[in-house]
């Protein structure tokens, strides 16, 4: 046997003894203790001293030193524990030792937190999944078919206004399209709906950009949540339901929705969804049905499929439920606000 | 749009609760924003979606409250009495910009007494915040109040010529508006000229040197309709918002302004006196006649999940201003009034039953089918790494995707093509940061940068030691074609830098636990060049990782050294094993040997583990790696130690220490062989 090993295994024995002694609180355990590591005919230490003899010539001499130091080792430890069962007292009384139980953990773990915007989107995003949403991703540079055309959104509509938007220039000419940076997640609902037949089931989250001073309740950047369900026979009571489900999940309580007329080019009708939050209406979102225009866009037929879209804005969401008043918290990234998530 | 309660009663019979009517009006379409008392009146207001331009005037309001309450709504009359000479004889108007400007009308009123408004009319406009100015001007604003429609009054004798002339405006011509701004005007921007110069920025503002003032006595009323485009990019490039111009970019109601400008005049008759000249000259388009819309009403139902009984169907359309044309149990064909533009699909005529007939109605409680959702592959990989970051104890921070050129310049390595440049750069993103940067207007190829700067700021406010990571897209431009978007993942830490290899190779074990991490070196001038190195999976490029030269650490105001790396996520995609199979346990132990071997100072280890490996066959379960150090006095110079043990296991019975024994000779022989290598015993 390797020397190595040997004294492995030594070391081994001890610290199980040790342990096994300081475990025992009455004179019967530490007796069942003692046979096991201390019997004269089978104790683990006499069976140590026996492989003893396998070791090398060469290494004996330290092995067996090694042997008396453990086996000197044990003995005390027997015997300081033969103290304290026959004293009735503690460890400490026996070591002279205090055990400061009040003293911080060691060493201390440290986690990082995710941000609170990826929990937010997490938690959306496991919601929307238990609903039947799949997560669809698409391209945050964007040209005009997808962030505005279609969708319904003409070349005279205020959206499409140069400042109102981060149009954008590469350095080579050759594309003719006119590039930005998306203006809202909506963009993907195109691409999907492009490449994918109904029925369709799916949530875009991400950043979305527009040109806003930034301020406490303004960034150029932002992240929003779209859902969009196409098939057969979707109405406008589904997307009823379907937002209620969600902010029964969201808010762990019975609640509440409703809607108010709104205007938006890519759905017809259009609404703002407010949920019901104790005794108050608070704004969920935009939604509505797809509009036909946007189906026809994407080569599907109004008359046969029909859909609701919703979407909205993590940010503000996250802000209302951490309670967090200024936006730009989130892009400083000031580890003692990342912490508190 | 602010209305007054009491307006609003000289059209609808209000004897309502204020309360409940702003309620139904929120519910229906227009949102309440608030409500203010003044006076004996309310100011009431509400929020009005760009697709009704016609609630932008009172009538358009009280009709809305008459058919959510079933009153009928009472419209003045507009028949001002004519008594003068014809109008032709007296003014000419041409339009040489139809596509600026669709129609305009004019009438004239000669000898009419400019004086303060009656209080009635002053006490309305006060309510909803309007500038009480004279009888005139308070009669054009309160008739655009009342209607939606914006009208403009000259005074008569100011302008010369006997004419007026509808065309674009010269580059850089002056004109000077009723606020006593010049403005330098543009082509594309719609003038209303005299025989001379121009005398209004057509649907923005009235000139300075044609506006009516006590001393007037003639007066030109005009009444126009501008296209709507054009007024908005008017209205912007000159920064000039006006309640005129507020209208007209969201269209105006055609057969309205006609009307409007016959109850101009008719309350200046009434309250200035003056004598009407006879007829309107009106220049323009024919008012184009709304097409027939049909709702199918099953429709309803599959849009709206209920039904609509077809007498509810009728009864709201028709009470909105729709031309019922016919109706069967199928459908309902109407015409829709002039001053609804936004109707002209079957769709939206279903909004307008939806909303007046009530989304309350619409149930919150049917029975939704399941449908499987897919966690796809890409999402997989993102939480696990999510998971082994902050498990690491790195903190998730979340940056711009717009940053300085600066940052691009002294890091980059994805592309040497120049950053995508935005038309705008995002403002007051940067407030914290150092002040020798430009604007954030690059779309960003690179995240390490961004995230330098957060650590940057952290330490500026005593968060010293900070453990940072993102996972961001970078852009990166394409010839002719949308750029590629890689997810990326950068990390900062505090630690060196073989603290953080050890965790990133822990986050590709986690996806792949026999994965090697490789190395080969690399030049990047953000890294120290001996202290950094790329990574690569498979032989495949993977990312960068090193510590921050001094110098860059300088360039970005970091007082700390920092180890900092970015990498590609599709890589880890690539070799992720998202459902590991299972292997049995071998039931036998293992058996360790420490060796330490003085090996030449350049060796690298994995060039030394590789020749274990490959030396030791089958039975090595791992190497482990423990320490390198140095004793000059016994070794010589440029040698150094390497300690680490080599761990065997037998899947077929428990090894003796003879056959490891002879394994450990076999790879001690093989790293003298390969690399010079003597074990130190």
């Amino acid at each position: 046997m390797a020397l190595g090993e040997f004294l492995q295994q030594l070391d081994d024995l001890a610290g199980d003894a040790e342990t096994a002694f300081a475990a025992a609180t009455d004179a019967d355990q530490l007796e069942a203790a003692r046979v096991e590591f201390l019997g004269a005919k089978s104790g683990r230490l006499k069976s140590a001293q026996k492989q003893l003899g396998s070791v090398d010539k060469a290494d004996k001499p330290a092995a067996g030193k090694r042997f008396n130091e453990i086996k000197q080792q044990i003995d005390g430890a027997f015997k300081a524990a033969q103290q304290r069962t026959a004293s009735g007292g503690t460890a400490g009384k026996a070591t002279g030792k205090f055990f400061d139980s009040s003293l911080p953990g060691s060493p201390k773990l440290k986690l990082g937190h995710l941000h609170p915007i990826s929990l937010t989107i997490e938690e959306l995003k496991d919601i929307m999944g238990r609903l039947g949403f799949s997560v669809a991703d698409g391209p945050e540079i964007e040209d005009e078919r997808h962030n505005f055309e279609a969708l319904n959104i003409p070349l005279a509509h205020p959206a499409r206004d140069p400042l109102e938007n981060f149009y954008l220039a590469t350095a080579n000419k050759t594309s003719p399209d006119v590039l930005l940076l998306r203006s809202q997640t909506s963009t993907v609902q195109i691409r999907v709906m492009e490449k994918t037949p109904p029925p369709i089931r799916i949530i875009s989250l991400g950043r979305v950009y527009r040109p806003d001073t930034a301020d406490a309740t303004h960034y150029p950047m932002f992240h929003q949540m779209e859902g969009l369900w196409v098939d057969k026979k979707v109405t406008m009571a589904d997307l009823k339901t379907v937002l209620r489900l969600f902010a029964t999940s969201y808010l762990g309580c019975d609640v509440h929705v409703r809607f108010r007329p709104s205007f938006f080019p890519f759905t017809e009708p259009s609404v703002e969804a407010d949920m019901s939050w104790g005794d108050k209406w608070i704004e969920f979102g935009g939604a509505g049905m797809v509009d036909p225009n946007v189906l026809s866009a994407v080569g599907y037929d109004p008359d046969q499929v029909s859909g609701f879209a919703f979407g909205l804005g993590i940010e503000r969401l996250c802000m209302r439920r951490h309670g967090i008043t200024d936006i730009r918290e989130f892009y400083r990234n000031d580890v003692r606000f990342l912490h508190q998530f | 749009m602010i209305v007054s309660w009491n307006w609003l009663k000289d059209f609808v019979k209000l004897d309502l609760n204020p309360a409940e009517v702003e309620q139904r009006l929120m519910m229906a379409g227009l949102n309440h924003e608030g409500t203010e008392s003044i006076g004996d009146d309310l100011a009431i207001d509400l929020e009005v979606t760009s697709n009704r331009p016609d609630c932008l005037g009172h009538l358009g309001v009280a009709r809305e409250i008459g058919v959510l309450f079933q009153r009928p709504l009472t419209l003045p009359t507009a028949q001002p009495t004519a008594a003068g000479p014809a109008v032709d004889g007296q003014i000419q108007v041409r339009i040489d910009c139809p596509e600026l400007c669709y129609r305009y009308t004019v009438r004239v009123i000669r000898k009419a007494k400019i004086g303060p408004s009656p209080d009635w009319l002053a006490s309305r406009l006060r309510t909803i915040g309007i500038t009480v100015i004279n009888n005139v001007v308070d009669i054009s604003n309160y008739v655009m109040m009342e209607c939606g429609q914006p009208l403009h009054a000259f005074d008569l004798a100011t302008i010369i010529g006997q004419q007026i002339i509808v065309r674009g405006a010269a580059k850089g011509e002056k004109f000077e508006a009723i606020d006593h701004n010049t403005y330098q005007l543009e082509p594309g921007m719609c003038v209303i000229a005299d025989g001379q110069r121009a005398v209004a920025l057509g649907g923005v503002m009235g000139g300075a040197e044609s506006e009516v003032s006590q001393a007037t006595t003639d007066l030109l009323i005009e009444a126009a309709e501008f296209a709507p485009l054009s007024i908005r990019k008017t209205a912007r490039s000159l920064n000039l918002h006006s309640p005129s111009s507020y209208r007209f970019e969201r269209t105006i109601d055609p057969a309205g302004v006609d009307w409007a400008s016959r109850r101009c005049c008719e309350l200046i008759l009434d309250l200035a006196g003056g004598e009407l000249a006879d007829g309107v000259v009106d220049v323009g388009n024919e008012i184009v006649a709304l097409q027939p819309v049909v709702l199918r009403l099953p429709q309803l139902e599959r849009i709206l999940g209920i039904t609509v009984p077809q007498d509810e169907v009728r009864r709201i359309l028709t009470a909105l201003g729709n031309h019922e044309e016919s109706a069967d149990n199928d459908a309902v064909q109407v015409i829709p009034p002039s001053w609804r533009r936004d109707l002209t699909r079957e769709i939206d005529l279903i909004e307008e039953v939806a909303r007046i007939h009530g989304y309350d109605q619409i149930p919150e409680d049917v029975a939704v089918p399941m449908w499987p959702s897919n966690y796809s592959d890409a999402e997989r990989v993102l939480d696990k790494l999510r998971r082994v970051m902050t498990g690491a104890g790195f903190d998730e921070a979340i940056t711009a995707s717009l940053a300085p050129q600066e940052w691009g310049d002294r890091f980059s390595p994805w592309t040497e093509r120049d950053p995508i440049v935005a038309s705008m750069p995002m403002k007051g993103i940067l407030a914290d940061a150092p002040n020798d940067l430009g604007q954030a207007d690059k779309v960003r190829t690179s995240l390490l940068p961004s995230l330098l700067e957060a650590r940057r700021y952290n330490e500026s406010v005593g968060n010293i030691g900070t453990e940072m990571f993102e996972t961001a897209k970078v852009y990166l431009p394409r010839e002719g074609d949308l750029p590629v978007e890689p997810w990326t993942l950068a990390i900062v830490s505090s630690g060196g830098f073989l603290r953080v290899k050890g965790v990133i190779e822990r986050l590709v074990a986690t996806l792949n636990p026999t994965m090697k991490l490789e190395v080969q070196p690399t030049k990047q001038s953000l890294l120290d060049h001996d202290r950094s190195a790329e990574l690569r999976l498979k032989g495949r490029q993977f990312g960068f990782l090193g510590e921050i030269a001094p110098q860059a650490g300088k360039q970005f105001g970091l007082r700390t050294g920092a180890t900092v790396a970015e990498l590609r996520i599709a890589s880890l995609e690539e070799i992720a094993v998202l459902i590991p199979q299972y292997a049995p346990q071998i039931p036998y132990p293992t058996i360790t040997r420490d060796l330490n071997l003085i090996v030449d100072e350049q060796l690298l280890w994995s060039d030394l583990a590789s020749t274990v490996k490959e030396s030791a066959g089958e039975f090595l379960e791992t190497t482990e790696y423990k320490e390198t150090y140095r004793r000059e006095e016994q070794d010589g110079t440029g040698k150094k130690r390497l300690l680490f043990s080599v761990i065997f296991r037998s899947a077929v019975g428990t090894l003796t220490n003879e056959e490891v024994d002879q394994i450990r000779d076999r790879i001690v022989a093989a790293c003298r062989e390969a690399h010079g290598a003597k074990l130190l015993v």
